[in-house]
């Protein structure tokens, strides 16, 4: 193959597609990406097995063809180039990159080694507008687990809805549930899925001037796969059953208190410094105009910050995660919200204010006094 | 099935190795795993659609061929399904098994109609009416019971249930808490031993801060008090406790209290508190009679995932007095099965627990047992006996109480003193935590079993 690229366009695409590379493998192809030369498109591939990209750019192509060659040494080779263009050129079993002033030799690996990512796309399910879709996977993709002893929870719930879907992930300590809208109405037919989190996660660092993203979904390989401009992602489903998650969110609550997003968001961060070392524990007291955050460390010493409130219902106390606090208040964008709570022992459920298609639900932690 | 499935795959892909390089070894064969072989088709098990591109690319013929090769079939193909877990993914290590505070596994992977109840603190959410095993001897408790679980706070209020060691007063207030719970989740119900009830008393006075203990009990919309017999002679408990009670039989809030014998017969215990108690439906459970014991033995097995024969539940039921060595007696024979990998037949029964009574009577001693543990864990039994409560010492501590309550039929008072003269509700919170291990098949039933081997030689 022979080929010529903008440099500045590969720096902009390379980011993403380092994301897939395998950070080591057994399997030395693996540790490649793929480069695949048409007519006037250079298309590169990554995958580590688990999640796959495929990034198209604009090339003039002289000789088609493809090749592996090492991921890292290219990365780093691309980013340190100022000039517009290079060549790439293959040479036998190397792969000679040139600009006007620098030569480079990287050794290959055919590309027959190569996995194949996906068969064929399989059926689109949904068109999601790149922002809104990016912003509610954000305000819910920090609940779901890390942790893939249960497949399930290491995922993200998609299920179709009349409107759109609802975006459920959780990690059995606190629970994110967000109905996403999309334009029209959701005429796809469409299973309930479970898509691992880790796709979303690149998902929104996934950047491109579409302002559009088309999903497809295909049963028979289990994939899913995420398509906006030029880039494409693939994953995997996850086949496992969802735990009913209807069943723990309440449907009443004694307390009912609204606040201030940054406020709130500032006292925790407060709070957080004590409660560093007495297991990250931040009690939030309700009373009629304000929220008291406290916390203490027996040997360090304590603090406490109030964050101006409305209340309605009883004055209330629950203690929670402080980790966890900041990650709803930092999950969301929206400044008015809600907080709606039964006892220190029930679940306490985050809300935005005037939009019920979000909810945040953590455990408290049980604490003496 | 599984181990020849197991077996077949490591000579199949041992097989391959030669012929392919150590990266293709490690990442697409080693993972993945032989799931079934049916009439022909042999099902393969990995992580990720991507490794099933590259098998059926490279490695299918050469694992079809070899896979006829060691099942003797003929034509047999093969059929690559995602399901296997991430190889290199990241899974913390820990003993809960999955448990987490909103979900438990069994809610979601397995009977996702049962509710979850995981979250009620401190109660046993597979302690419910419907596995409680009623027969004449249970009777009216059970009814009466359910009923309070069905209107709480307006029938039998106070609901006191007595009876000795073992014969399901906990189960019941559990299963009330847990269907009141199931109900009406929003319910601030509370669960406590009254051990538990005395030292928050005590701590709450002895940080001057008894209001806020206080708020918490007179809150309570079910307040389920177990073995309330040890209040005995401690005076500001009692007291306490006399407020607490009338403050939420006023604003009718249900209170059930469990004892060892009716409340009158509870020495050093306030006039006014006594006849508060009896103040509603005092119900007692006697001793499990041959049915009821029967009864529970099928209805243990089951939990335990296995099918126990009539014939051997009739031997084990005349074997067992209590309860608590019923299940002693079940877990027995169903290691014994495990192990042996035999059916549960009455001749093995009578093998094994007849082996268990001559080594009781004969030869074991609590120390034995204690000796036993000491040696399998690597400490001494001075740690044991003491107060120290770090991990390894706990967890040999409560397979000790476990043992001596199970094997040796001890009761918990008596394991209680033999290990430094700890309570007999710590002993049964200790037993009540392996059983719950072994329930769940963890690494605590090959400690156990092989702490077993080392006392019986």
């Amino acid at each position: 193959m022979k080929t010529k690229i903008s440099i500045k366009k590969l720096q902009e695409k390379l980011p993403f597609i380092n994301r897939a590379v395998s950070p080591k493998s057994q399997l030395p192809v693996l540790l490649n990406i793929l480069l695949e030369a048409k007519k006037n498109n250079l298309r590169i591939a990554s995958t580590d097995l688990e999640i796959g990209i495929e990034v198209d750019i604009d090339a003039a192509t002289e000789e088609e063809g493809s090749v592996t060659i090492p991921a890292r040494t290219f990365i780093d080779l691309i980013g340190s180039l100022s000039e517009e263009e290079i060549v790439l050129e293959e040479d036998r079993e190397t792969l000679i990159i040139k600009t006007k002033k620098t030569k480079s030799v990287l050794q290959t690996i055919k590309s027959e080694e190569f996995p194949k990512l996906y068969k064929n796309k399989g059926n689109k399910i949904a068109t999601l507008d790149a922002v809104l879709i990016k912003k509610d996977f954000s305000s819910i993709i920090f609940a779901s687990s890390m942790d893939t002893t249960r497949p399930a929870l290491s995922g993200v719930l998609i299920k179709k809805e009349e409107e759109g879907f609802l975006l459920v992930a959780t990690d059995g300590y606190r629970l994110s549930l967000k109905h996403h809208k999309i334009k029209g109405s959701n005429e796809e037919e469409t299973e309930n899925i479970i898509v691992p989190s880790r796709v979303f996660r690149e998902l929104l660092v996934l950047k491109e001037d579409s302002e559009e993203i088309n999903v497809y979904t295909s049963k028979e390989s289990s994939q899913i796969i995420f398509e906006q401009g030029k880039t494409i992602l693939i994953g995997r489903l996850i086949e496992a059953i969802y735990p009913d998650y209807k069943k723990i969110i309440p449907t009443d609550f004694s307390s009912k208190i609204e606040f201030d997003r940054e406020e709130m968001q500032r006292a925790v961060k407060i709070c957080s410094i004590f409660a560093r070392d007495s297991a990250n524990i931040i009690k939030m007291s309700l009373s009629k105009d304000k929220i008291i955050i406290s916390s203490h460390t027996p040997q360090t010493g304590e603090n406490s910050v109030e964050v101006d409130a409305k209340l309605s219902g009883e004055e209330n106390e629950i203690a929670f995660n402080a980790r966890y606090l900041q990650d709803i208040l930092g999950g969301v964008e929206e400044e008015d919200m809600i907080f709606e709570m039964t006892g220190p022992l029930n679940p306490g459920v985050f809300k935005i204010k005037d939009d019920n298609s979000y909810l945040h639900l953590i455990m408290p932690v049980r604490v003496q006094n | 099935m599984n181990r020849d499935l197991n077996s077949v795959w490591e000579k199949v892909i041992e097989d391959i190795r030669p012929t392919v390089s150590e990266g293709h070894y490690g990442t697409l064969l080693k993972p993945a795993v032989l799931s079934s072989i049916e009439k022909g088709v042999a099902t393969v098990k990995t992580s990720s659609p991507i490794i099933i591109n590259m098998l059926r690319e490279r490695l299918v013929k050469d694992i079809e061929k070899k896979l006829e090769k060691y099942t003797g079939e003929a034509d047999i193909s093969v059929v690559f399904v995602p399901g296997a877990p991430m190889v290199g993914a990241k899974v913390k290590k820990r003993n809960d098994d999955g448990k987490t505070p909103l979900f438990t596994p069994e809610s979601d992977e397995k009977k996702l109609s049962s509710p979850t109840i995981g979250h009620l603190p401190r109660v046993r959410a597979d302690y419910t009416f419907s596995n409680f095993a009623v027969s004449g001897s249970n009777q009216l408790a059970f009814v009466s019971s359910s009923t309070v679980a069905k209107n709480p706070g307006t029938s039998y209020n106070p609901l006191f249930i007595y009876g000795p060691v073992g014969v399901g007063k906990t189960h019941l207030m559990h299963a009330i808490a847990n269907e009141v719970y199931i109900k009406n989740p929003d319910r601030k119900i509370i669960y406590l031993t009254s051990e538990e009830f005395t030292n928050e008393v005590v701590e709450a006075i002895r940080n001057n801060d008894t209001a806020r203990m206080k708020r918490r009990f007179r809150s309570a919309s079910l307040l389920l008090i177990d073995d309330i017999q040890f209040v005995e002679g401690k005076e500001k408990v009692q007291e306490e406790l006399f407020h607490t009670f009338n403050i939420l039989i006023d604003k009718s809030a249900q209170i059930v209290l469990s004892s060892d014998r009716p409340p009158q017969e509870i020495k050093k215990l306030e006039k006014r508190l006594s006849s508060r108690f009896a103040g509603g439906l005092a119900v007692d459970i006697q001793a499990p009679d041959f049915e009821l014991k029967t009864a529970i033995l099928l209805i243990k097995a089951k939990k335990f995932g296995h099918e126990l024969p009539i014939e051997v539940a009739k031997f084990l039921a005349e074997k067992a007095e209590d309860t608590r060595s019923l299940e002693g007696f079940l877990l027995r024979i169903i290691t014994e099965a495990t192990t042996t990998n035999s059916p549960i037949t009455l001749e093995m029964a009578e093998r094994a627990i007849g082996g268990m009574f001559e080594e009781k009577r004969e030869h074991l001693h609590a120390e034995d047992i204690i000796k036993s543990v000491c040696e399998f864990y690597r400490i001494k039994s001075t740690q044991l006996k003491g107060a120290k409560r770090d991990a390894s010492f706990v967890k040999a501590r409560h397979i000790t109480m476990f043992l001596l309550n199970k094997d040796l039929g001890l009761t918990l008072k008596d394991v209680g003193g033999i290990l430094g003269g700890r309570d007999h509700t710590t002993v049964m919170h200790g037993v009540d935590k392996i059983e719950n291990m072994v329930d769940n098949k963890t690494d605590y039933f090959g400690d156990i079993v092989g702490i077993r081997k080392l006392f019986r030689g």
